[in-house]
């Protein structure tokens, strides 16, 4: 089973300046531009810790709804190979997500 | 400003965008972030500049900032105002990389969608010799990758779809489920301040993908509309999106609109919404020019925007310059120091015909809105012109 990351990248990814014959453009709001990015992730995490906070609560809403929640099985779960696949590129998803301020 | 609406209440047609429970919800903290900065970010700014920034000033210089670019000086090492901008550009970061994944997945699925609702009609008019000016294809507006005239593949929609689908973000619902405030602010103006006024053709310069074009088709459902703009993925994603909506009686075509194929005296409305910041310093002449060509006599041209910063204070103004300084629309500083009334007398309008309004897509009496985030609520500056006779217009 190959455990490598899949390899994920921005679906459109920004011209260069020779495709274009324009500056990049890339305002530098602190004095260290190190910090610049450190923002733009952490950012980034801010809105996707939101999204996976929604979706537990949709999840979680929607299994009360049918009385199949349970806080043990929750916590006790191992994912099955292919859910653990999936996993694996939804993690690479998030990580190009969150880490698009470092491009 | 309330609570953003959440993005589940848009508008729903055919050529929008399929999402999932996430990206429903990257929308939804992006229209809460922004909310967050019209509320707390912004108001934080203007303290820092009472508190100590013009404190700061007056000590160097003796005297207040006298205009934005001194307020910018007075402001360039404050951490408010750089947390606000950092908050403010990456939260539109976030936004259009959201956009750019949620329609990259699906743009084959878009294009034929847009296809289907288009089949061939002849409302859809598409000039494949037209070259788009500089000022529009070599900018990616708002940060959108290729800006408006991108185009991935054969009849794709992709930006347009972004652009649809991600709006309501900004406005955090305030543009209504169709994006469409503008051009229902100024259905609403033309109603209240002229209600016998009855356009025979409008045209709508630089209609993107329609949002504002189509309340005008509601309001004159006799009129003859064509909705003109350089973009063939906006007027492909925006025609599909108009049949969908149950019209398809409007003209979407490709044009520039310094020089449309359209007749002299041929048109009584020709009017814009957030077009002229988008221009250049060459175009915006230009545009009033054709704008001048276009009218029949009794006509009218009418330019919603955002106000000028003439007689602004200069913290506003500063504030109000955001966008030109850090969301790529590299006209906006120059259009909003521009003299709009007085290019249109340039342009042949009598002078006497030119006028400068207000209006907005809220009942007069809901427009007070407490911390408009700067540019960004449903309240619009007007200007523009009445055509008079023919030969006439000098002497006004």
């Amino acid at each position: 089973m190959d455990h490598s990351l899949p390899q994920i990248a921005d679906p459109i990814p920004r011209a260069t300046p020779a495709e274009t014959g324009r500056r990049p453009e890339a305002p530098q709001f602190t004095d260290d531009p190190m910090l610049d990015r450190l923002y733009g992730v952490t950012l980034a995490l801010v809105s996707e810790l939101a999204v996976t906070r929604s979706r537990l609560d949709a999840l979680e809403r929607v299994l009360a709804r049918r009385e199949l929640v349970d806080q043990d099985e929750v916590e006790a779960f191992v994912p099955e190979p292919a859910a653990a696949d999936a996993r694996s590129r939804l993690q690479a998803e998030y990580l190009e997500r969150v880490l698009r301020a470092l491009e | 400003m309330s609570s953003p609406s959440p993005w589940h209440t848009i508008g729903r047609h055919d050529v929008l965008p399929a999402t999932k429970h996430d990206d429903r919800a990257r929308f939804d903290i992006v229209a809460h972030l922004n909310a967050q900065i019209a509320q707390t970010l912004s108001p934080r700014v203007k303290t820092a500049y009472e508190a100590r920034a013009r404190q700061a000033f007056r000590l160097r210089h003796g005297r207040d900032p006298v205009d934005r670019h001194e307020v910018a000086e007075a402001m360039q090492r404050e951490p408010a105002y750089r947390v606000f901008s950092l908050v403010r550009r990456n939260t539109m970061e976030i936004r259009q990389h959201a956009g750019r994944q949620l329609v990259a997945r699906q743009a084959e699925a878009l294009r034929d969608r847009a296809k289907w609702a288009n089949d061939g009609a002849r409302t859809l008019q598409l000039d494949p010799t037209l070259e788009a000016p500089r000022y529009v294809s070599a900018v990616d507006t708002h940060l959108m990758r290729g800006g408006y005239t991108a185009e991935r593949m054969t009849d794709d929609v992709t930006n347009p779809a972004n652009y649809d689908a991600g709006m309501y973000t900004t406005t955090g619902g305030a543009g209504g489920p169709w994006n469409d405030a503008a051009g229902r602010a100024l259905v609403d103006w033309l109603k209240r301040e002229h209600p016998q006024f009855n356009p025979r053709r409008i045209v709508d310069l630089g209609c993107g993908l329609g949002h504002n074009t189509l309340p005008l088709r509601a309001a004159f459902p006799e009129a003859d509309i064509v909705a003109i703009d350089v973009s063939a993925p906006m007027l492909r994603y925006g025609h599909a999106r108009a049949r969908s909506l149950g019209v398809s009686d409007v003209t979407f075509m490709q044009a520039d609109a310094t020089k449309t194929p359209l007749e002299d005296s041929s048109s009584d409305l020709v009017f814009t919404t957030m077009v002229l910041h988008e221009t250049s310093r060459q175009a915006l002449p230009q545009i009033f020019l054709e704008s001048h060509r276009l009218l029949r006599a009794g006509g009218l041209t009418v330019h919603l925007e955002q106000p000028p910063y003439r007689g602004l204070d200069p913290f506003e103004q500063f504030m109000r310059d955001w966008d030109g300084r850090f969301n790529n629309e590299p006209f906006w500083s120059a259009l909003h120091e521009s003299d709009l009334p007085a290019l249109l007398v340039k342009a042949g309008f009598g002078a006497g015909n030119v006028f400068e309004s207000r209006c907005s897509a809220l009942p007069p009496s809901q427009t007070v809105i407490k911390n408009e985030d700067f540019g960004r609520a449903p309240s619009w500056y007007v200007v523009g012109a009445w055509q008079a006779a023919k030969g006439i217009a000098s002497l006004g």
